[in-house]
């Protein structure tokens, strides 16, 4: 039991010189309120934390931890028919301009309105305080608490309730319409059915016109929560003059079909999006090709087809590189929708047409969606209609479209088989052994190692291993260090012939007049080491280490210490 | 002996490359041994092929790690940057530190030479002082980094046919022994000849001109090519000078001008270049963009504040 003198000690901290110290006493008010037991922290505590809150001449940074702490106090009243004790410091703090500070305290009032038993008459009074207070602060902090505590007042509150809610929505401050609009759905879900036709749709109407877009734009997310009122007023944000609000209403415009019936998507959303599709700004636009695959799901193909389609047509060209982008990520989506014939009539030109696109993320974009089309149309046809445009983007100058393509070859080997695999596709993977760009070399040499995991040794050792030996050869460091990088990844894929043979190489390396090469070799080999014959590490690696570790150059002799400590341990 | 194992370096190394910035305890020893290393390197630090070569950085990080992306890294492919790898960009502290831990981990794979903005002054006025106290909180790290600043070499020379510095060529300066005789511990001076090679611009005149810049000189075709004779030099390799298509040569090649910022100040256009010389001295520039926007640590978006409404 913590003594008096002590507890003194501890309220009179939350006055402390040092803002520090007021924090961290703030924060423990839960174990100051334990300390004084129940009825003190009623009669004692809690009318000291308001009268502190009043001066509030505090920082927000602790105005912020009470607030919240206060919430916490809850189990600390003596039980719920105290907790309306709370009320008073919460409201206070209600009023300081911080938006921070409000919204904590309106957070801990509801957590106190959710568990206090006399709403009627503890809290209808204080939500009619705040909701016709003076202060703007007061009637921001108003609109979130509606919902909470509706259901449980008495018809004629109810009333009163609906009535203030709606001279919320109409306040002449901006800032209080648009936090009754942000608690419009929340209020919505809790009012009857009637009152919800006649009362709530014409406000929600009124802002969803609001001069201001930010209030706009909060009526748009209100929408998805409003669905089942959202056809008789859509072509308000439709047609918005705001573009903020128009992108809002086109960013979310599938989860807006969600509760609708296919026949009003078809009959009037699909119109809709076929006019974001072509809106002045390319934002919306943007926004809205974004959405065409998603779309296209939820309607008929033909629809899709004789709707949609010949807008996608257009983004295909569009002027902004955002839009095509945006496009390009999304327009792979379609083959499943639409199906195969369709998709090598209608899709296939188009993504022949981004494939070649001048903005290297529409083409990227493209590449990385290749599956999907795959599954749609088979092998054979894609390998006929895109594998020539692939093969074109392989030499693209931006390196990271020709990444995009080496990352993507594993997989498009095991869908084609080696059959469809041509020896112009093996020829490029070795190419790209010997790019000008690091990346795309170290990309290579991986893909190799996939490639012979999808194919075999035997294939491996037609079409790549002869190649990156020869490599090894290069009269540029540079191209004999990705060799020997690549003999490195491979050796765990091949069998034992293989390996000597490759093993052999990277002793070569270790000769190499380059020192990079040098100690190079010595990392290879340090990679090789589980996948070779602890006999052949003795009879070969260890040799070439040792005369590497008297080497002139200090890397070289690093790296070889380093990989000698490896054969040791294995 | 200042001591730090390679381990800590690694470690440093790998943080600094996540654009993480050290500890102030750990700038201050790891640049205690940077100088260690620096002091004993000639002002006419000799750099064996093969060996890449890259001009000015100032501070862009996210296109420093473009260039490791498109040159290959450190210490796989050896390095050469002619200076200026602070100001202006936003990240100068990791980017120098990055390098300066490179630099200690690996001296005979990197090699850093001084440019104009490694000084107390200039620093002060674009970017690097402040950029300092604002991420240490004081300007230890500021201090203990011009001091290496100090200790950097003045220009470098590959294979006795490649001159590289940062800026060029000075009246006072006829052969590398000149160069070899400066006592460069200091503060880069106002004029003279350790101010000129970090200063001054090729220009399409005959002998030398005025600098627009107010410190070193404009230097002729006439001057390069005598200067390379008297040398038995085949090419002068310097920075300095933004250069849209990231090299340029002048003067029937025997001079080139290497810009390994892309897009300056993140707002010129421009692309970047580094020059690759292989183990026999052939010569390959590689082309490369800024970093794209996914690629670089952005702050956080922010909602805009209520009070715009």
């Amino acid at each position: 039991m913590v003594q008096d003198a002590d507890e003194e000690i501890l309220i009179d901290e939350l006055r402390n010189d040092d803002f520090q110290q007021r924090l961290k006493s703030v924060r423990r008010l839960t174990t100051i309120s334990s300390a004084l037991g129940v009825e003190r922290t009623r009669n004692e505590l809690v009318p000291y934390l308001n009268e502190l809150a009043v001066e509030s001449e505090d920082e927000d940074e602790v105005l912020l931890a009470m607030a919240e702490e206060i919430g916490n106090l809850i189990p600390h009243v003596g039980g719920n028919e105290h907790v309306h004790h709370l009320l008073l410091p919460l409201e206070t703090l209600c009023a300081p301009e911080e938006a921070l500070v409000r919204d904590k305290a309106v957070e801990s009032l509801i957590k106190v309105a959710e568990v206090i038993p006399n709403v009627e008459e503890a809290f209808v009074p204080l939500i009619r305080r705040l909701a016709t207070g003076d202060y703007n602060s007061h009637r921001i902090a108003a609109a979130p608490l509606f919902a909470t505590v509706y259901k449980r007042v008495s018809e004629s509150s109810k009333a009163e309730m609906r009535r203030l809610f709606g001279q919320l929505s109409k306040d002449d401050f901006p800032m209080v319409r648009k936090a009754a609009c942000t608690a419009l759905g929340g209020f919505s879900q809790v009012l009857e059915q009637n009152h919800l036709q006649n009362e709530i749709i014409p406000l929600f109407t009124s802002l969803a016109r609001d001069d201001q877009d930010s209030v706009r734009i909060v009526a748009v997310d209100n929408c998805v929560t409003l669905g089942r009122i959202f056809p008789t007023d859509k072509n308000q944000s439709l047609q918005d003059k705001s573009w903020r609000v128009r992108y809002m209403v086109a960013d979310h415009f599938c989860e807006l079909c969600e509760s609708i019936p296919r026949e009003v998507i078809e009959a009037e959303m699909c119109p809709a999006l076929v006019k974001f599709l072509k809106d002045t700004e390319a934002e919306v636009r943007t926004a809205a090709a974004f959405k065409v695959a998603g779309f296209c799901s939820k309607v008929s193909v033909d629809v899709a087809l004789n709707q949609i389609m010949p807008c996608i047509r257009d983004l295909v060209v569009d002027q902004s590189q955002h839009v095509r982008a945006a496009l390009a990520s999304v327009i792979m989506g379609l083959a499943p929708v639409l199906g195969k014939e369709h998709t090598i009539e209608q899709l296939v030109p188009l993504f022949l047409s981004l494939l070649k696109d001048e903005h290297h993320e529409a083409r990227l974009n493209i590449i990385c969606k290749l599956d999907n089309v795959n599954q749609v149309i088979g092998v054979e046809c894609l390998s006929q209609s895109l594998l020539p445009a692939i093969i074109e983007l392989a030499e693209d100058k931006q390196w990271r479209v020709r990444l995009a393509i080496i990352e993507h070859i594993p997989l498009l080997a095991s869908q084609m088989g080696a059959k469809f695999f041509e020896e112009r596709l093996a020829k490029m993977c070795i190419t790209w052994l010997a790019d000008s760009v690091f990346t795309i070399r170290e990309a290579a040499s991986l893909n190799l190692k996939k490639l012979t995991e999808v194919f075999g040794v035997q294939w491996a050792s037609v079409y790549i291993i002869p190649q990156v030996i020869e490599l090894c050869g290069h009269s540029n460091y540079l191209y004999r260090m990705t060799a020997i990088n690549s003999i490195a990844n491979l050796t765990s894929a091949v069998d034992k012939e293989k390996q000597k043979q490759m093993l052999n190489a990277v002793v070569v390396a270790t000769k190499d007049p380059v020192p990079n090469c040098r100690f190079n070799a010595c990392k290879a080999m340090e990679l090789m080491l589980p996948a070779i014959d602890a006999q052949i590490v003795d009879s070969t690696v260890v040799p070439a280490l040792n005369l590497l570790s008297n080497d002139e150059d200090p890397d070289v002799k690093f790296f070889a210490a380093k990989t000698l400590n490896a054969c040791m341990k294995a | 002996m200042t001591s730090i194992s390679c381990s800590d370096l690694d470690r440093q190394i790998e943080q600094l490359l996540r654009c993480e910035y050290i500890k102030e305890s750990e700038v201050k020893i790891l640049c205690a041994k940077a100088r260690e290393i620096l002091v004993e390197e000639s002002n006419v630090q000799h750099v064996d092929a093969p060996v890449t070569i890259c001009g000015d950085i100032h501070g862009q990080f996210f296109d420093l790690k473009e260039l490791f992306n498109v040159g290959g890294e450190c210490p796989d492919t050896n390095y050469l940057f002619m200076g200026d790898f602070v100001d202006r960009g936003f990240y100068s502290v990791e980017t120098f530190l990055l390098l300066l831990a490179l630099k200690v981990r690996y001296p005979d794979r990197i090699t850093l030479i001084r440019g104009n903005h490694e000084s107390r002054q200039i620093t002060q006025v674009y970017g690097f002082y402040d950029e300092c106290l604002r991420k240490y909180g004081s300007v230890n790290v500021w201090r203990y980094c011009t001091e290496v600043f100090d200790y950097l070499s003045l220009s470098a020379l590959i294979e006795g046919k490649t001159f590289c510095v940062h800026g060029g060529l000075s009246p006072s300066i006829t052969t590398l022994d000149q160069i070899r005789t400066i006592d460069r511990k200091q503060e880069i001076p106002h004029d003279g000849s350790m101010c000129d090679l970090m200063w001054s611009d090729p220009e399409d005149i005959d002998g030398w001109g005025l600098s627009p810049r107010g410190a070193g000189y404009l230097f002729g075709g006439d001057i390069t090519a005598q200067f390379n004779q008297t040398n038995n030099i085949e090419l002068i390799a310097r920075a300095h000078q933004l250069v849209m298509e990231g090299y340029k040569y002048m003067f029937n090649e025997s001079l080139v001008t290497v810009w390994s910022a892309p897009n300056y100040c993140y707002r010129c256009g421009n692309v970047a270049a580094i020059l690759e010389l292989d183990e026999n001295l052939n010569r390959s520039f590689k082309i490369f963009d800024a970093a794209p926007q996914e690629t670089r640590g952005v702050p956080a978006k922010k909602p805009p504040p209520d009070y715009f409404l």
